[in-house]
């Protein structure tokens, strides 16, 4: 059964999203306001915000206060930490809130207290500065004993990995002078002996290279710290991004065979996320080609740092950005499998609310334009996420997104 | 392919990844009906009903449409639909039916399989099909007295089954209605009952009360069974206009009511007898919030109704539901979330073995539903008259709890993290917001971090 793409023109609707813009950019830098709404009433979704840059759209947040699941916390024109949260009263818009007024609009967890302090006490709020705090906050244990060993296990894998891709580049380096690696790859890096014997061959390999040896230790350093969350091609275990990229694509598979003829409401809407995770999947195989293609000519990049170093640094960024916030959708999604058609149907629908559309400046098609065509196709009353007989924080569906987060982490 | 591989696959179908089960499932749908495919069918039904996987449209599974919510659930513990219909039943039945209506005639109704695209004259034919269905399993029915169908039914012919038969044969004959009524309350469960869904019913019902008055009962029933709690009707049964003379109105809410009423303390019954030891205390929390919502319920239709026939059983699921949640849930609370803690704090601190750090993990996830158990006892104690019991267990667990968290976090007063930080201290915190909620935890965590008394 053939899908008709959902971007569309921009038409009318995007006009009027360009005025919005307008207002929402004057809006943010009013300090006046505590706490913004803006925009004009419509449905509940992070969806119907049009960022132009990445760092626009912010960065998703694994809280586990419903309400606050996965919002994206950005900073401001003064470099303060601001938090945009889908409006509450069901319209259109987001509201943004200043980071240190969170906890007095919303009641939250003690866990995203914990987060909230961490992200604060972090230098940036990219979404590799969040997932470090992300994983100190589960490790605390707020989170139940699960998450613990869930953030264990990741920053487990990390280490493994730090120490996997320092050694394959060194090996990278050593292959790119010519220099014989066989003695170096049996010793490795952890014994004194393999230690010992890499700083020998560096120096030859910095000779070769003419470059002072310590300023290749500190090239393959800088290399090493942005390829952790990537690695190499030749890899034995992908890198995480590489990970999350497969795991992308087996979402978009599921989704869209799940979306192939399903007479549900919740069918067109689900096709859409399967769509924008095609979108994003493109993007970051272009990414990651770019990436590839540079540490191919790995003895290039070394001689030419500082030109390419900038070209390496910006796809590292672009594709932890592409992927950010794709973790919760896939876990989310995974645990709906299984579940009955109903219950899908409210999983694809939460999927839509934080559903990480590209940023304007990042795509061709506008896929703000496109969600707001699905959204105003497929309307429905949101689920609220407090208790409406006590206005208490919903502790089952705290409780759901604790055990998503165990899968996400 | 060997009967007893066939038996032996259906084992270890309930362990592969799911990819590959889906596969499988095609393949023995297309071995057709043989004797040993079904068994295998009934062996992994179970992960059937989870994964759903799309199954061939096939006559007997059309036949079984109108009735499919009486099914009897696979899940023991799943409330039961307040009449079931077992699948051995169907599946003895449907041979006899279509020997009845003749093996060309049930494929002359395939075009009812088809896609409404392919077939736009499918939902006529799939009617007409349930109408000659119907006729047959009542001609069944029928001869069952006179002793005829007994044995070719494969079963040992009890009332209920006579019964079962019956209403399958009831069903049938409002097919179209049932039709309609499943397109009214969907999606099946049905949570919440809204004004629309009752008016849905009402018209719908009284058309069955025109047509076949004596099927009015099982369309009631199938309308309970559709939803999450067939107590919800109720409320609106009474005040339903169903066409009906009053006396029949009154004696057809009371039938209900029984049935509900046997439904509750049925379900009070398999709390009580599940081990105290093993019992997972949110599902019994949670089970005792459904008990009570349901009493509730009926309690309040039975007061519209003006009825106290049913008081006293009322009184005693009121009684039993009582008595689960303080032994279950609230007695041994405070023991059982502050010992997984210390165990916990012990293993943390003298770098426990990975076996015994998967055994301290899993007393703590149950310490945690328990904590759970107690905070939803709070929506429930009032009308158990368990405030006071839980007030004080509450209040006990909580100031132990504070305890504790004061004395792990507190000694770094100011500087805690994760880090510097006892996860006890914080896995403390996490159980004083399991039990009073993030308000509460929230405070004592920013007192306890920063010093204060």
């Amino acid at each position: 059964m053939g899908r008709v793409n959902a971007f569309g023109s921009r038409g009318r609707e995007g006009a009027q999203r360009e005025k919005f813009n307008a207002i929402f950019r004057e809006r943010s830098c009013n300090r006046k306001h505590r706490i913004r709404n803006a925009g004009w009433p419509s449905m509940r979704s992070l969806t119907n915000f049009a960022p132009s840059t990445f760092e626009e759209r912010g960065a998703a947040v694994a809280f586990t206060t419903p309400v606050l699941s996965q919002t994206r916390v950005r900073k401001n024109l003064h470099e303060e930490l601001e938090v945009l949260v889908s409006n509450l009263s069901e319209g259109r818009g987001v509201y943004v809130v200043p980071w240190k007024a969170l906890p007095m609009a919303f009641p939250m967890t003690a866990h995203d207290r914990m987060l909230q302090d961490l992200i604060v006490k972090a230098e940036g709020c990219s979404p590799g500065d969040i997932r470090t705090a992300v994983l100190e906050a589960a490790r605390c244990g707020l989170a139940g004993p699960l998450a613990v060993e869930a953030a264990e296990a990741a920053l487990g894998d990390d280490d493994e990995q730090r120490l996997l891709i320092n050694f394959q580049l060194i090996a990278e380096v050593l292959k790119a002078v010519g220099l014989e690696s066989s003695e170096f790859l049996r010793c490795g890096l952890g014994s004194e002996e393999g230690q010992k014997l890499t700083r020998e061959l560096m120096l030859k390999g910095a000779k070769k290279l003419s470059i002072e040896p310590t300023e290749l230790y500190a090239r393959v350093a800088e290399l090493a710290a942005l390829m952790q969350p990537i690695g190499l091609t030749s890899s034995p275990k992908p890198g995480r991004l590489r990970r999350l990229m497969r795991e992308l694509a087996n979402f978009r598979d599921s989704m869209t065979e799940w979306t192939d003829g399903n007479p549900s409401e919740a069918a067109p809407i689900g096709g859409f996320c399967a769509e924008v995770a095609e979108h994003t999947l493109n993007h970051a195989r272009n990414v990651v080609g770019q990436f590839d293609q540079a540490m191919e000519a790995f003895e290039t990049l070394l001689r030419q740092w500082d030109a390419k170093r900038t070209v390496v640094r910006r796809a590292a960024t672009r594709l932890s950005w592409l992927m950010d916030g794709w973790e919760f959708l896939i876990a989310t999604w995974a645990e709906a499998q299984g579940k009955s058609r109903h219950e899908q149907d409210l999983a694809v629908h939460e999927l839509f609310r934080v559903l990480p559309l590209l940023p304007r400046a990042e795509s061709a098609s506008d896929q703000v334009s496109a969600a707001d065509q699905v959204m105003a196709a497929n309307r429905r009353s949101v689920r609220a996420y407090v208790d409406w007989r006590s206005g208490q924080l919903d502790m089952d569906l705290v409780m759901r997104i604790e055990s998503i987060k165990t899968r996400a982490a | 392919m060997e009967s007893q591989a066939l038996l032996g696959l259906g084992t270890k179908l309930l362990d592969i990844d799911e990819q590959r089960f889906r596969q499988v499932v095609g393949l023995l749908e297309h071995m057709g009906d043989h004797p040993d495919v079904q068994k295998t069918f009934s062996l992994i039904r179970p992960r059937l009903v989870e994964l759903k996987p799309r199954r061939r449209p096939t006559m007997k599974r059309l036949f079984c449409e109108p009735f499919e919510d009486l099914f009897e659930p696979l899940d023991r513990s799943a409330p039961a639909p307040l009449k079931t219909i077992e699948r051995d039943v169907v599946n003895g039945l449907w041979p006899l039916v279509e020997a009845q209506i003749g093996k060309e005639r049930v494929k002359s109704f395939s075009g009812a399989l088809r896609p409404v695209a392919e077939a736009p004259d499918g939902p006529d034919m799939a009617l007409a099909f349930w109408t000659e269905a119907g006729e047959a399993v009542a001609l069944i029915a029928g001869q069952f007295e006179a002793g005829r169908f007994a044995e070719d039914l494969k079963l040992r012919l009890t009332p209920d089954r006579v019964r079962a038969v019956g209403d399958i044969a009831r069903i049938l004959s409002i097919a179209g209605p049932v039709a309609e009524l499943k397109a009214v309350l969907a999606p099946h469960p049905v949570v919440r009952l809204h004004q629309d869904h009752l008016a849905g019913v009402q018209e719908i019902g009284r058309k069955v009360a025109r047509s076949r008055p004596e099927a009015l009962k099982i369309f009631i029933l199938l309308a309970a069974a559709r939803l999450a709690d067939p107590s919800l009707l109720l409320g609106g049964l009474w005040n339903m206009e169903l066409g009906q003379k009053s006396g029949d109105r009154a004696a057809l809410f009371l039938e209900l009511s029984g049935t509900v009423i046997t439904q509750i303390e049925e379900r009070s019954r398999v709390m009580k007898q599940a081990p105290r030891q093993s019992a997972d205390r949110l599902a019994v929390a949670d089970l005792a919030a459904g008990l009570v919502a349901s009493l509730e319920a009926t309690r309040s239709a039975m007061e519209q109704s003006r009825n106290s026939s049913f008081d006293q059983r009322l009184k005693a699921v009121r009684g039993s539901v009582h008595e689960m949640v303080r032994s279950q849930i609230l007695e041994g609370a405070t023991g059982d979330i502050l010992e997984a803690l210390e165990e916990m704090r012990d293993g943390t601190m003298n770098g426990a073995a990975p076996a015994q750090a998967a055994e301290t993990r899993d007393q703590l996830l149950r310490a945690e539903n328990h904590a759970r158990a107690l905070r939803k006892c709070a929506t429930i104690a009032d009308t158990l008259g368990l405030r006071g019991e839980l007030k004080a267990v509450t209040q006990k667990t909580l100031s132990s709890l504070t305890d504790t968290a004061r004395q792990l976090l507190g000694r770094g007063a100011g500087s805690a993290t994760p880090a510097s930080g006892s996860r006890a201290g914080f896995t403390a915190v996490r159980m004083i917001e399991l039990i009073a909620g993030p308000a509460e935890a929230n405070q004592i965590m920013n007192d306890v971090l920063n010093g204060k008394p």
